[in-house]
């Protein structure tokens, strides 16, 4: 047997059939082999269709037809089958020529690596990252110790009662001694939120976030997921947009455009609405169940029970192909401490410039709206909304803000916890609410500009209404079951 | 710069090059990888002018010439 007849690759047996098959219907003349034409038709590639169309006419639809049902028989799945196929050739002819003895180090990045992939060991292994990165130094460190400081030591004990007194001081009018200071002044409430609760949080948040991204765990993470994100209609390369959305979902929507499938756009941009909460409102959140480990256990697993459900059920609902995911992993490292700092830094700077003014402006409308009567009359209105999931109605300011900016409405919960007003179980469901609640402004803007008004409204009414429900249910559930958290 | 994500080496022309059809393009101050899509902030000015100073002065040392 002559070189150039060698098989180089075998293809799962329905392709190999399907490539005999088409073969032999091709009449036309073409710059490459038969074989390679059928594989192409069957990877869909859309310039060869056109021109095999033009080539055969009437033989055209025969060939379709082959096509369709291999690609039916693969559940649409036929890149991923050829891609691992040749990945399995190449692999098994570089293990024929290359002897690899790998210095100690990179042979235990190598395991570690493996370890990091394979879901029996992965996901204990993601549960320990989530665990010490997220609840204990976000949670712990970042959300107790440092916003203990700065709120209590720092702002409460000193700069409020100095501000207040200044204020009092120096400006005779009661409207701009609101609108500077006391309850929801410019300084009293949107700096102090922005300094003193969201900027340490999301600065712990970002620190993990850097170490986790420069050690290469990233790509790992998503191959990991790859196989349960199927299940959603998504595949692994969506653990970008995912990824991104816990720094900031406005952005992690526009990225959502590398998706390949509209389909996948649309679920992923779903899921980003509804179920992933951004920095700074995840960092408020574990700050609110900080010390309460069963309630953030209950938050979670309500959390990722509900972007399991809903992704399914948006899979099934927009029936389509397969998303193929293929990458090549990156070598494993150890974090360098400058690019850890130097991300973190950056971050935290770009966060504070984008956040303290429209904190200021939260502050100002809120102002506005207590001086003319609006912002209670709203809150009265939103009130039996929130009572009907078994929280106080002081908890609608908490949620109408939360549109306004997730990380302000978050950070309203986390001022109504510390004076008092939450039990354990109003707590987690007022927690699960505002993480499944809907958008923030400038994401829902974004969502109309990328997906389009009708989809973006459809998402809107459909998360507001899941985010009550499903709180209604968790409240419900947790007091049946007479759960204290 | 490297990609944190697919691990590309790329700068920051082709990364513009990537924002292509982003109607934030050039505007939400981020670095867009041009294989996978992955986004990552740009390092500071100043940091990049320490950089530049730093490798000036250095440069002018190892050929000998006095800054």
């Amino acid at each position: 047997m002559g070189a150039s007849q060698v098989k180089a690759v075998t293809y799962p047996e329905p392709v190999e059939e399907a490539l005999a098959e088409i073969a032999v219907l091709l009449k036309g003349s073409y710059r490459v082999s038969p074989q390679a034409v059928a594989l192409l038709l069957l990877q869909e590639d859309p310039e060869i269709h056109a021109l095999v169309k033009d080539r055969e006419g009437a033989g055209y639809g025969k060939i379709a037809e082959i096509v369709s049902r291999v690609r039916e028989t693969l559940r649409g799945a036929v890149d991923e089958a050829v891609l691992q196929a040749r990945q399995g050739r190449i692999a098994a002819l570089a293990a024929a020529v290359v002897t690899e003895s790998p210095p100690g180090s990179a042979a235990v990045a190598d395991r570690l690596s493996r370890l990091m992939m394979n879901p029996w060991t992965g996901l204990p292994l993601l549960a320990l990252v989530l665990y010490f990165g997220l609840y204990k130094f976000v949670g712990g460190f970042g959300a107790g110790v440092v916003v203990d400081f700065l709120e209590s030591t720092l702002f409460d004990a000193h700069i409020i009662p100095w501000v207040n007194r200044l204020v009092d001081g120096h400006i005779p009018w009661p409207a701009v001694q609101e609108l500077l200071a006391h309850d929801y002044g410019i300084i009293t409430l949107g700096l102090r939120y922005a300094v003193a609760i969201v900027l340490p949080i999301v600065g712990t948040f970002f620190f993990v976030f850097a170490i986790i991204e420069d050690s290469g765990y990233l790509p790992r993470l998503a191959m990991l997921v790859d196989r349960f994100f199927k299940q959603i209609g998504l595949s692994g390369r969506a653990v970008i947009p995912m990824t991104l959305g816990f720094g900031c979902d406005t952005m992690a929507t526009l990225v959502s455009r590398i998706l390949e499938t509209r389909r996948e756009r649309i679920i992923a941009t779903l899921l980003l609405t509804l179920a992933i909460p951004c920095s700074a409102q995840l960092g408020v959140i574990l700050a609110l169940l900080a010390g309460r480990p069963l309630a953030v256990l209950v938050w979670a697993g309500f959390i990722a029970l509900v972007f399991l459900f809903v992704g399914w059920l948006a899979a099934q609902l927009l029936p389509d192909e397969r998303p193929t995911f293929y990458m090549e992993v990156p070598p494993l490292r150890l974090p360098r401490l400058a690019n850890v700092l130097l991300k973190t830094y950056t971050r935290m700077r770009m966060y504070f410039i984008e956040v303290l003014p429209l904190f200021v402006l939260a502050s100002v409308l809120i102002w506005l709206g207590e001086l003319t009567g609006i912002f209670a009359a709203l809150v009265r209105a939103f009130a039996p909304v929130v009572q009907a999931i078994g929280l106080p109605p002081e908890a609608a300011v908490a949620f109408l803000f939360g549109f306004f900016r997730r990380d302000y409405g978050a950070a309203g919960l986390y001022d109504l916890y510390t004076a008092g007003k939450f039990d354990g179980v109003q707590l987690v469901v007022a927690a699960a609410t505002l993480t499944l609640f809907v958008p923030c402004i400038a994401q829902f803007i974004v969502a109309i500009k990328e997906r389009g008004a009708g989809v973006a409204f459809g998402m809107f009414f459909f998360v507001l209404v899941f985010a009550f429900g499903a709180g209604y249910v968790l409240h419900a559930i947790l007091r049946l079951l007479g759960v204290t958290l | 710069m490297r990609c944190d994500f697919c691990g590309l080496e790329f700068n920051e022309e082709e990364a513009r090059r990537a924002c292509g059809g982003c109607p934030l393009a050039g505007m939400c101050g981020r670095l867009r990888c041009p294989r996978c899509g992955y986004e990552a902030l740009p390092e500071p000015k100043w940091l990049k002018m320490l950089r530049s100073w730093g490798g000036k002065i250095l440069a002018g040392y190892r050929a000998g010439v006095r800054i």
